[in-house]
């Protein structure tokens, strides 16, 4: 693929604009919470858009196109089952107690809510997560550059954290927000088009549907048995373990998510994030994952168009930007490209704002210096911000030499992470939970999800310690650890809360269910209401389910 | 500041670079187009950038 002037021009303005709202916002930043959690100043409608974007990083790209030519238009539940239900959970009912503690972090609210060292334990686990997440897409991203481009590793992945680090440094959590809004807007620019031809050119869905094997064009025909379908799940594990645990424990619990709602400018905007931002949310399988399935489908059709190979499989990967390179001219390109890259940035800036507050607030203020003025955490942050990107590179770094180590880093924090959810479910809906119910729920809740690895075989991946049953994918292997962490931390969470002695009701004000005035909606009109919200988003989201049955 | 103001210009400017990309090279097309993809994203790109000024003009 080679790039002319036009499409350098594009990265180039692209780059002047994402800088320069950076160096505008940087008037606002005058205290630790500016440039930490935004003052909670922004308009819904950013925030809005903003938590999307900062889920949507260029692996979310190269790999939804990759699922939908691997696994067809299934791919879709990993919106509509595995991220809707649980956003509109989270603006119905969990945002009260999010944004009424007035916590300023995900660990913060643990810790207001049960003690210290559930606090510990969710912050360390989350900070180590996201210099991890956002090594491994800095790393993706310079193969694919190196790769496609012939752009050198090294020269990409420090000009995008370059940039990227600019504008954090000098706006912060706002100047984040706002690019990601830029950011969100460039991606739908950048990538509908090639939905747009690519799905004509196979025909349009009904074509697709006549030249495609039936399981690739339906969502939920082949549900009934993992057998069925080239997932390898069933209908169960599916609702359960994506639907449910995975789902809601990524959306409602991730700090990364929801700083962005908490950074609103009213309780009813922070509600109304994740449900506004709902609705573009679902609609974009019909952009990241419709032209994966349509690459299938072109192949078949003698157009001159092959799926990518690698030795004797597909290199589905590659999808995407063979999808490019056979639809985009010049000119074109460069918005996708670019689109890619804003994608990129998203996703990084996304983490790196998510570690520095939870680095600053969590644990430089929690564990190593308490009572200092403003100013220092203001000066902490900032550090921080430089540190985080830096240890970014380093784990991009640290991929290229040693993947191993990467996938089993992000093995290991996905255990501490599977039983999240039934902490917070249990912490915000039942008064009775404990902080040692919590603690102990949460250790025991990993150590299920480490034994199930050990215990289970799929594709060559766990039993370690003994092989009990064997998945026919990983993918229904991580859905049933996720069930078993779960199931285990909230028995365990019950138990001991009720072998221990609870918080007093006074100190549980705004944390939990029964001790919290909720928001009142009654005068808001229609539009405004979570409720309402919810119902309309769900409601779309069955038509979207039934269109693609 | 008003997002909509620097997004606006952004998606003006983009639309335009490709309007006239499209308008330069009404010829230039990817192996597997055939209709002037550039122009058409230009215009619905500078469509969008207009929409979001006046949105800002309008609330001003």
């Amino acid at each position: 693929m080679t790039l002319a002037t036009v499409d350098y021009l594009i990265f180039a303005v692209y780059f002047v604009f994402v800088l320069g709202i950076g160096w505008v916002l940087k008037r606002k930043v005058s205290t630790s919470e500016d440039f930490l959690t935004s003052g909670r100043s922004v308009p819904v409608w950013i925030t809005s858009l903003a938590f999307v974007a900062a889920n949507l990083g260029a692996l979310e790209l190269i790999g939804m196109c990759a699922s939908g030519a691997k696994y067809g238009i299934m791919t879709s539940h990993f919106y509509w089952v595995g991220a809707i239900p649980a956003m509109v959970f989270m603006g119905v009912f969990m945002m009260p107690f999010y944004y009424g503690s007035r916590a300023r972090s995900v660990p913060e609210y643990l810790k207001l809510r049960f003690d210290e060292k559930t606090r510990g334990v969710n912050a360390i686990s989350f900070a180590i997560m996201t210099i991890l997440a956002s090594g491994i897409s800095m790393y993706a991203l310079g193969l694919v550059f190196q790769l496609v481009l012939g752009w050198s590793f090294t020269a990409s992945v420090l000009l995008s954290a370059a940039i990227v680090l600019a504008y954090t440094l000098l706006g912060g959590l706002t100047s984040a927000i706002y690019n990601e809004v830029l950011q969100f807007f460039l991606i739908v620019v950048g990538f509908a088009p090639l939905a747009i031809l690519s799905v004509s050119k196979a025909g349009g869905w009904s074509g697709m549907k006549q030249r495609l094997d039936p399981v690739m064009t339906s969502s939920w025909r082949y549900m009934g048995h993992a057998s069925e379908n080239p997932m390898g799940v069933d209908v169960f594990s599916m609702m359960a373990g994506l639907g449910f645990v995975l789902s809601f424990g990524y959306w409602c619990t991730n700090f990364l998510v929801v700083q962005r709602a908490m950074a609103a400018e009213s309780m009813s905007g922070a509600r109304r994030t994740p449900l506004i931002g709902a609705f573009p949310k679902m609609l974009l399988p019909l952009i990241v994952i419709l032209p994966g399935v349509a690459a299938v489908a072109l192949s078949k059709m003698g157009v001159g168009y092959a799926l990518p190979r690698k030795g004797d499989g597909f290199d589905y990967d590659q999808v995407l930007m063979t999808l490019m390179a056979q639809f985009y001219p010049s000119g074109l390109l460069g918005v996708g490209l670019t689109g890619l890259m804003a994608s990129f940035m998203s996703g990084m800036a996304g983490n790196v704002t998510a570690f520095n507050t939870v680095w600053t607030y969590d644990i430089y203020q929690g564990y190593i210096r308490k009572n200092a003025p403003d100013s220092h955490y203001l000066w902490v942050g900032r550090m921080t911000t430089i540190v985080g990107v830096l240890l970014s590179i380093g784990a991009a770094y640290l991929a290229t030499l040693y993947n191993n180590i990467m996938d089993l880093l992000q093995l290991v924090f996905g255990f501490v992470n599977a039983p999240l959810f039934a902490t917070f479910l249990l912490g915000m809906f039942w008064k009775r939970a404990t902080a040692n119910g919590a603690f102990s729920g949460i250790l025991s809740g990993t150590a299920a999800a480490t034994l199930t690895h050990g215990l289970t075989m799929a594709e060559g991946k766990g039993g370690w310690i003994a092989t009990i049953q064997t998945f026919p994918s990983t993918m229904a292997q991580n859905f049933w650890i996720a069930i078993f962490a779960f199931s285990v931390c909230f028995v365990v969470t019950m138990l001991v809360s009720a072998l221990t002695r609870p918080k007093p009701i006074e100190e549980l004000r705004g944390l939990v269910w029964g001790a919290t005035e909720m928001p009142k909606t009654g005068d808001l009109p229609w539009h405004e209401k979570p409720w309402v919200l919810g119902v309309i988003v769900l409601a779309a989201c069955l038509v979207l389910n039934i269109i693609f049955w | 500041m008003d997002l909509r103001k620097p997004s606006g210009w952004f998606f003006t400017l983009l639309g335009a670079l490709l309007v006239i990309t499209g308008v330069a090279s009404p010829e230039a097309r990817a192996p597997l187009t055939q209709v002037n993809i550039n122009l058409y994203t230009g215009l619905s790109t500078l469509a969008f950038g207009g929409i979001l000024l006046w949105l800002a003009h309008r609330a001003s």
